[in-house]
């Protein structure tokens, strides 16, 4: 997959993607294999000589030491992207439509305002996926505590979507295809 | 409506099969079990708790703790504590 950079969202930094397809029956083990065969496959691509990627007791994946990363799937597909050097990383897919509540329930008035049409070019799918994508990677910093995704905030800082929780602030880049949209936050 | 913990958490079941997974895959969910861990996305966790607002008419916080959000029981034990 090809993360395009579009000219309001900044310059898509340098990383490892990679995908792996669930198998069927395509429940939770299949979706976790998937991800580590993704993973595997992008911190082979990063150039890392350890490819396995344990899991930690809250359930987050533990990349190796240098190169940081982060694992999304759906049903059929995972997604893992790994950025060397990098302090946090945080990757989401998102196939479902999101429904206006949904919308709702996890964009704060602002954001609808600013981010979703007429006013902003992302959808309330993308962006569900650029606050999960955040969550992942803010949440691997440790240091702000048990929070849920929608309750980061976004906004455009520079030219780039930009996701804060807490003072802490991670930028976030979005790839919408008709069939899903994905995200990535990367923290330097 | 539903009152007492068992009565909600099955109502809680009955919306989870609405929006996600089909009776199949809820009935094998245990109640204390964490509903990401055993599968439910993001997307159909949210969907939950906007149909949970409309079953058990109420609002969820902004501030709401995460662990509350885990599993079956843990929902049904915050509806039952706003009754209460």
């Amino acid at each position: 997959m090809i993360v395009e950079p579009a000219p309001s969202r900044g310059t898509v930094p340098r990383m490892s993607l990679e995908t792996s397809w669930v198998a069927p029956p395509h429940g939770p083990a299949e979706q976790f294999t998937a991800g580590r065969r993704a993973a595997a496959a992008a911190l082979a691509a990063a150039g890392s000589a350890e490819r396995t990627v344990p899991r930690a007791r809250d359930g987050r994946p533990l990349f190796p030491h240098g190169f940081a990363g982060s694992i999304s799937h759906t049903g059929r597909l995972a997604v893992a992207v790994v950025v060397p050097g990098a302090e946090a990383v945080g990757v989401d897919i998102e196939p479902a439509a999101v429904p206006p509540r949904t919308a709702a329930f996890v964009l704060r008035e602002q954001e609808r305002r600013l981010l979703l049409p007429p006013g902003g070019p992302h959808t309330a799918r993308d962006l569900f996926a650029a606050k999960e994508a955040a969550f992942k990677a803010l949440n691997s910093l440790g240091t702000l505590g048990e929070f849920l995704f929608w309750q980061i905030n976004l906004g455009h800082a520079g030219g780039v979507l930009t996701a804060t929780y807490r003072g802490e602030s991670v930028p976030v880049w979005i790839h919408a295809r008709t069939d899903l949209s994905f995200a990535v936050a990367i923290r330097r | 409506m539903p009152d007492t913990a068992v009565e909600v958490r099955q109502r809680i079941r009955e919306l989870l099969v609405g929006v996600f997974g089909g009776p199949s895959f809820v009935s094998q969910v245990q109640d204390t079990a964490s509903l990401r861990e055993a599968g439910v996305p993001s997307t159909a966790l949210v969907a939950l708790l906007v149909a949970m607002e409309d079953a058990f008419g109420f609002e969820w916080d902004d501030d709401i703790r995460p662990e509350v959000l885990r599993s079956i029981d843990s929902l049904a034990g915050h509806v039952v504590a706003l009754r209460n």
